[in-house]
């Protein structure tokens, strides 16, 4: 925070000489966008692909014209999963980056910790695409600039939960879940579906080790847990899978979107083997499959701007920069803050995505997508539709049904750029 | 609180009283109505007692121009305190004068030519009523002796920093600007905080400390002595078990919480203590961020996540803890019973958003429910009621000033926390907003002068040092913006330059000019954006 004054003053100096209708981070040829997210360190692998994909796509647009003439500029920071360090990452954003908006901030404690410290609410800044599944941020009283993307980890688990009692009725059921909000979401969500585990095993986020995950397996295969669901995030599902096949140890695994991506499981360390089998909640579709429009499109995005390793990450990277795109088309040439939270609001639901479920973003809410389908990992750690077909389940984070989704996904925008307003 | 403050308290033994160094050492000879003076060096120092029999401090140089800086000091325990006991043995009730923080920044006033004043109080421990009545009598008593004398201006840090905004409330005639640095909050929630982090220590980890309801004359001083010993016998074991394991320290032999408790790393009731305090996480040497370098990636990120909290807390509380001690013990001598209350206190909402922040530290959600059920089984402390309204009737803050004010705080001094200054700023903005309201209503257009301007020490992103075995390095100096008002040189001088602006414009310096002057100062950023995390507590 030392730089803040100096910064502050110099920013003063140019503020009389912007345009009468001028915001925060944008002028006649610039937007500038932020994101906080682990790029190092134990909680990163797979989270840090997220902010290039996202800027591969940026790049792609802004060599296309941008968005109304102004070229986005996205400004990653490293909070170390750390959410003390988010705040101070975010404040750096704000004050020192000046930008006019956060997209795809990631995980639920360090977001958190963000919004209550640095006030986005009452600064007004705009949070787009939320990266953690908590459903405490769908309170859009509490948190009005802010806009999810996943679906919550309770929609996640009930899902989870309806899809156990349908397939696994009778089976030892076993729950690894990271004890904090997300797990918490799922445990409650599990709960109020009736789904009764006989081994529940809660971790301490941060505490996930090789070490940590052979105590896991113990209780588990103790317990005679014929289907483990896990509801953590990658660097905790890779120990536990790579100590449980060292074990021999082999039940069917229910692994949960957030913890599940192939190729950072197998690079952690995780034989591929093991995955062969293993269900997977997801809610978009594999990276791998080129069928679909915007994986297609994305790859090549990838390809030209990123030639990072394509995986979940990256899909979801770039699909951020898709829906940020929209959003800021929708907000209007006169970009200001309060334009584009109201543009998510009467138009976010209508934007284009890869997920294959509804956006529930409206004036009273700031729910992003709402379902999820069952997939299973091949041989080759490849993800295809359990059951052959893409099957969607959306629900609510409350007590509403499960529901097969008649939701027809909107088609990728032409040359994927976006046109709407 | 200005006087007492730990610059290490992983090392609590060695840590002695800071009172002897931040004391300005000034001839006390003189106690009569009228000042003796002497003059040394092109300074006129006169020293003297007002009419309670407060020694004051007054100096003036040969060069003076006319503007005057009051200080208040800040809190001094109103009892000795025996040696042996950590941190604080030795100490010994003095009311000698204070007529700057500190020598430096006196002598540089005064080479500038201002006169500085100040009073030693006539009774410590929490004297804010009394203390006015001394400053604004010291104030007549100055402008007599130094006729030149054209404008007054008033500051002070801690409790001097609270009784410098009242002073600003209430004299707006006698002061031309004030600055209210690190300043205590109203004595309730002062209480309140002091009295959570107390209980929650006496809670998880001894529960023979009395905590409050103490015994009157000296049997209540024994006991208030026997609860700083105890407290710090119980941070000394969690100082101890900490080193020795940080990931899961054992509980202090005194603990008597369920043994399925202490399966959760007593690491994380001290966060709770901390949390549901209001006391920050970020301390004098731990950021809640940094890991040793070399450990696996995994490790470090328990370090940054669950164990470096876990030392800032360490920190934190023992600062907080020690107040908590003396100021309970003073403020029930004061209003006559126990003050603190917290029958209906529901811990469990007050770290509602926290928890979630700090899961990791906390030991997840069970371990968050599994400690909050033991401060919802233990048994409350009640206050008297009669001493409770005895304490309400102290002096508080309204926020309505009138003339240009100046307040400056770290954002994560464990004693004096944030949180005072935005109830303060927060008490401003309603009674700006009824004044604009107001002026609107009579056909006024143009907006009234903001008098307030609020200034903020964050602390680096990262700052825990570590030795090259690894373990946290608590010999460096405590990082900028934490500790209790734990401010440089070059910030006294830069608030000082800015009262005198005030005083000369009678409106705080404000645009290019203000942001130059604070950049080079250092660690002070304005950023009207910024709200200071305020525990329900403030009660608004």
């Amino acid at each position: 925070m030392r730089f803040v004054a100096a910064v502050l003053a110099t920013g003063s100096l140019f503020a009389t000489a912007l345009p009468a209708h001028a915001e925060t981070g944008v002028s006649s040829s610039e937007i500038k966008l932020g994101i906080t997210l682990p790029l190092t360190g134990a909680a990163s692998p797979g989270y840090n692909k997220i902010g290039d994909a996202m800027n591969a796509y940026f790049k792609y647009v802004n060599d296309n014209g941008g968005v109304y003439g102004r070229k986005i500029t996205l400004i990653q920071k490293n909070d170390e999963y750390s959410p003390q360090l988010s705040i101070a990452k975010t404040n750096e954003l704000i004050l020192k980056d000046k930008v006019f908006a956060l997209v795809g901030p990631l995980g639920t404690a360090n977001f958190t910790a963000v919004h209550k410290s640095v006030g986005l609410a009452r600064r007004g800044v705009p949070s787009l695409f939320l990266n953690t599944g908590f459903s405490g941020f769908a309170n859009k009283k509490a948190y009005p600039t802010s806009f999810a993307i996943l679906p919550s980890y309770a929609m996640e688990a009930k899902i989870a939960a309806q899809f156990l009692k349908d397939n696994m009725a009778g089976k030892k059921l076993g729950l690894v879940y990271q004890n904090d909000e997300f797990g918490i979401d799922a445990l409650g969500a599990f709960k109020a579906a009736g789904v009764k585990f006989d081994v529940t095993i809660p971790y301490t986020s941060g505490t996930q080790s090789a070490a940590t995950a052979q105590t896991w397996v113990s209780q588990l295969a103790a317990g005679g847990a014929q289907v483990v669901v896990f509801f953590g995030v990658t660097s905790a599902t890779a120990p536990l899978l790579a100590v449980a096949a060292g074990a021999k140890y082999a039940p069917q695994w229910i692994l949960g979107s957030v913890g599940s991506d192939p190729l950072t499981l197998r690079a952690l360390g995780v034989p591929v083997a093991v995955l062969n089998g293993a269900l997977t909640l997801s809610g978009n579709p594999s990276p791998n499959d080129t069928n679909d429009e915007y994986v297609k499109f994305f790859q090549e995005i990838n390809t030209k701007y990123n030639k990072a390793a394509f995986d979940d990450y990256v899909l979801q990277g770039m699909n951020l920069g898709l829906m940020t795109v929209q959003a800021l088309r929708a907000a209007g040439q006169n970009l200001t803050r309060k334009g584009l939270i109201r543009a998510m609001e009467n138009k976010g639901s209508t934007f284009a995505s890869v997920g294959y479920s509804p956006l529930g973003y409206s004036k009273t809410s700031n729910v992003g997508h709402t379902g999820y389908y069952m997939a299973v990992m091949d041989a080759t750690g490849d993800r295809k539709p359990y059951g052959g077909s893409v099957v969607v389940y959306t629900t609510d984070s409350g007590s509403g049904p499960v529901v097969k989704s008649t939701f027809k996904r909107p088609a990728l925008p032409a040359k994927g750029l976006p046109t709407n307003s | 609180m200005r006087n007492f403050k730990f610059k290490r308290s992983l090392t609590l033994v060695t840590v002695s009283s800071l009172l002897s160094l931040t004391v300005v050492s000034i001839p006390t000879a003189a106690r009569a109505a009228d000042p003796a003076c002497t003059t040394a060096n092109f300074v006129t120092t006169c020293v003297g007692t007002t009419s309670d029999t407060a020694p004051y401090s007054m100096m003036v140089p040969a060069n003076f121009n006319g503007t005057v800086y009051l200080y208040s000091h800040g809190y001094r325990p109103n009892v000795p305190v025996p040696a042996g006991i950590p941190g604080y043995g030795g100490y010994t009730v003095t009311n000698t004068p204070q007529p700057g923080p500190n020598a430096t920044v006196i002598g540089a006033l005064l080479a500038k030519g201002y006169g500085v004043v100040g009073s030693g109080f006539a009774r410590q421990g929490w004297n804010a009523d009394s203390a006015i009545k001394t400053n604004v009598e010291l104030v007549g008593l100055f402008k007599k002796q130094f006729t030149k004398t054209t404008k007054v201006v008033a500051w002070g840090e801690s409790l001097g920093g609270f009784i410098t905004q009242a002073l600003a409330e209430q004299q707006p005639a006698l002061f031309k600007a004030a600055a209210p640095l690190c300043m205590a909050s109203d004595v309730t929630p002062l209480m309140t905080m002091a009295g959570d982090a107390l209980w929650g220590i006496k809670t998880f980890f001894d529960p023979t400390i009395k905590g409050g309801s103490y015994s009157a004359g000296a049997a209540g001083y024994a006991e208030a002595m026997g609860d700083l010993v105890k407290v710090f016998t119980a941070i000394g074991s969690l100082q101890a078990a900490f080193a020795a394991n940080p990931s899961t320290p054992a509980w202090p032999a005194t603990s008597k919480v369920p043994d399925a408790i202490k399966a959760i790393p007593s690491r994380s009731a001290l966060v709770l203590v901390a949390l549901m305090s209001g006391i920050p996480m970020q301390s004098a040497h731990f950021d809640s961020t940094s890991a040793p370098a070399g450990l696996p990636a995994s490790n470090a990120l328990s370090f940054q996540l669950a164990i470096n909290p876990a030392f800032a807390a360490l920190e934190n509380v023992a600062n907080a803890a020690a107040l908590a001690v003396l100021a309970t013990h003073d403020l029930e001598l004061q209003a006559g019973g126990a003050v603190f209350d917290n029958t209906a206190t529901d811990y469990s909402a007050r770290v509602a958003e926290e928890q979630f922040a700090w899961s990791s530290a906390l030991s997840g959600v069970s371990g968050t429910q599994g400690l909050l059920s033991v401060l919802a089984a233990s048994p409350r402390a009640k206050a008297d009621p009669a001493a409770v309204a005895k304490m309400k009737a102290l002096a508080s803050h309204s926020g309505k000033v009138e003339i240009p004010t100046i307040l400056f705080t770290g954002t994560a001094d464990p004693v004096t926390v944030a949180g005072n200054q935005q109830s303060v700023l927060d008490k401003y903005a309603a009674y700006y907003a009824e004044k604009w309201a107001a002026a609107k209503k009579a056909g006024e257009r143009k907006r009234p002068v903001n008098n307030q301007l609020a200034l903020w020490n964050f602390p680096a992103q990262k700052y825990t040092k570590f030795t090259s075995a690894g373990a946290p390095d608590t010999s460096v100096p405590a990082a900028s913006g934490t500790n209790h008002c734990n401010f440089t040189t070059s910030q006294y001088m830069a608030i000082a330059d800015l009262l005198a602006y005030a005083a000369d414009n009678g409106v705080n310096m404000s645009g290019g000019a203000l942001l130059t002057k604070i950049r080079k100062a250092g660690n002070m950023t304005l950023d009207r954006g910024y709200s200071a995390p305020k525990m329900k507590y403030y009660g608004n």
